[in-house]
């Protein structure tokens, strides 16, 4: 393809301490695809996830958001400096995120939550950002809970809350981070649902999740972390309908029972 | 010996001085008011150190916080209003005075700034983490994060325990009398000093500050319950 990538991540290493939890991932994800990260806990997906957004900082490596570098600020000599924490907060903003916990924020009503980055992140007026605040709010089908405060809703409506929160900064990506891990079984499809309309919508997103079904269905493409490094990546039907790496072949076995 | 005890009680002396006995009563509440500014401004300053990234900065905070939270309000009262101008007046070579009312308010407000900061710090301590990261992920600035997104629920989990220590304050604003400040006791302990009549006196003073206090105390804490029942559900 020759469009430049919405996300480039070129070798990202992450180390916590003597723990190195990403051992040198690189990928690409293009405008409109819908990635599935999934592998089983502590093999780096949610880090590699909280590095694209700069919640963790790679220590090698970097990401490119829309070929702008997200790590380092080049200037015309070619030196690379850190890129200060002004620039990253205005990339940011090209990246919606959807956290396990929701993270809404609880003295705000549901429309306060969704329009305070709108509004006073980006500038648009309250008007303005009440208007698109409502449109979001109607995509996640709770544009009648405007006005409650979030400890009235039950997770499955916090976590929608949240999808419009990150929505309402319109941004170049979706990263879900499990979104569905602390919901009761019987309120992740409504989450799923969402996300679904989302991805047919041709938002482009990239989610860690251990919904297999949803992986399979909705992605373009799923990529298997084991112990920090991407083990096997491709197609879903591929990947789940012949799988090559017995790590993976073993990992999807205890989703199937 | 009951007609003594009689006039002994008799507390019709108290309504006879009212405007001036409110008029100290108003002296209180000013003192209160003032050293509540600085105690919350400077306990929030504190509490911000003491939870910075930076090590000498939270060093500063501690120190700080054990200092004014482990002076006895009296002592600082009168260390700001007799010590504090003699050091300047000797560093400057000049002769310098503190009026008792900047005194009285710097001392208190220094001293409850050490317990409003301890509050500020569990206060925002309590807020997840994962809200910090909710606004750093929609590009907020840290100091957006502060003033919006942390700062307006710590008032709401710290009102309990601040009201608690307003009410200290308010009782503190009573040594300021020490300094000649004129507030209520003040103004009774004038007034005894002519009448030789310190019991209806003092017992009076006693209940115009209980009853001001309960009354206070029961309005904030029911406001403070029905604002925080709205978010922690």
């Amino acid at each position: 393809m020759s469009e430049v990538p919405t996300i480039r991540v070129v070798d990202v290493h992450k180390r916590f301490g003597s723990l190195e939890v990403l051992k040198g991932v690189s990928f690409e994800v293009h405008r409109g695809n819908v990635v599935s990260m999934i592998g089983a806990s502590g093999s780096g997906k949610s880090t590699l996830l909280r590095c694209i957004n700069h919640l963790e900082t790679p220590t090698t490596g970097d990401i490119f958001i829309e070929g702008e570098s997200l790590c380092f600020r080049g200037d015309a000599a070619g030196s690379r400096a850190p890129r200060p924490l002004s620039e990253i907060n205005r990339m940011r903003r090209d990246l919606g995120t959807v956290f396990q916990q929701f993270n809404l924020w609880p003295h705000m009503t549901v429309l306060g939550n969704v329009i305070e980055a709108p509004n006073r992140v980006r500038g648009l007026s309250r008007k303005a950002a009440a208007q698109l605040g409502g449109e979001c709010l109607a995509r996640v089908h709770l544009e009648d809970k405007a006005l409650e405060y979030p400890a009235r809703l039950s997770g499955g409506q916090q976590q929608r809350v949240a999808i419009a929160r990150a929505l309402a900064m319109q941004p170049k990506v979706m990263l879900f981070d499990e979104p569905t891990s602390s919901l009761d079984p019987e309120l992740t499809d409504e989450v799923l649902g969402v996300m679904r309309e989302l991805a047919a919508d041709g938002t482009t997103m990239i989610v860690v999740t251990h919904e297999m079904g949803f992986a399979r269905e909705v992605s373009d493409r799923v990529m298997f972390l084991h112990n920090g490094l991407i083990e096997e990546e491709g197609p879903p039907d591929q990947m789940f309908g012949a799988p090559k790496s017995e790590r993976f072949r073993q990992f999807i076995a205890k989703y199937l029972y | 010996m009951s007609e003594t005890l009689q006039q002994l009680l008799d507390i019709s002396i108290f309504w006879e001085y009212r405007t001036v006995l409110l008029r100290g009563l108003a002296v209180n509440f000013y003192v209160f008011v003032c050293a509540a500014i600085v105690a919350l401004s400077l306990g929030l300053g504190a509490a911000l150190l003491r939870v910075s990234r930076r090590r000498p900065l939270r060093a500063l905070g501690t120190l700080h916080v054990e200092i004014f939270r482990n002076a006895p309000d009296y002592v600082m009262v009168v260390w700001v209003h007799f010590v504090l101008p003699l050091l300047i007046g000797t560093l400057l070579h000049t002769r310098f005075e503190l009026n008792p009312f900047v005194s009285a308010i710097i001392a208190l407000g220094f001293v409850y700034s050490g317990y409003f900061a301890e509050t500020f710090r569990a206060g925002i301590e309590a807020v997840p983490i994962g809200q910090i990261e909710a606004g750093r992920s929609c590009g907020m600035s840290d100091r957006h994060i502060l003033w919006r997104i942390v700062l307006p629920q710590v008032v709401r989990r710290m009102l309990p325990e601040s009201i608690n220590q307003f009410i200290s304050l308010f009782k503190a604003t009573t040594i300021v009398s020490l300094i000649a400040v004129p507030d209520l006791m003040y103004q009774v302990s004038m007034i005894t000093q002519q009448e030789m009549r310190p019991l209806p006196l003092y017992t009076g003073a006693a209940l115009v500050y209980f009853a001001v206090i309960l009354v206070a105390s029961y309005a904030l804490r029911a406001a403070s319950e029905r604002w925080r029942n709205k978010i922690f559900a």
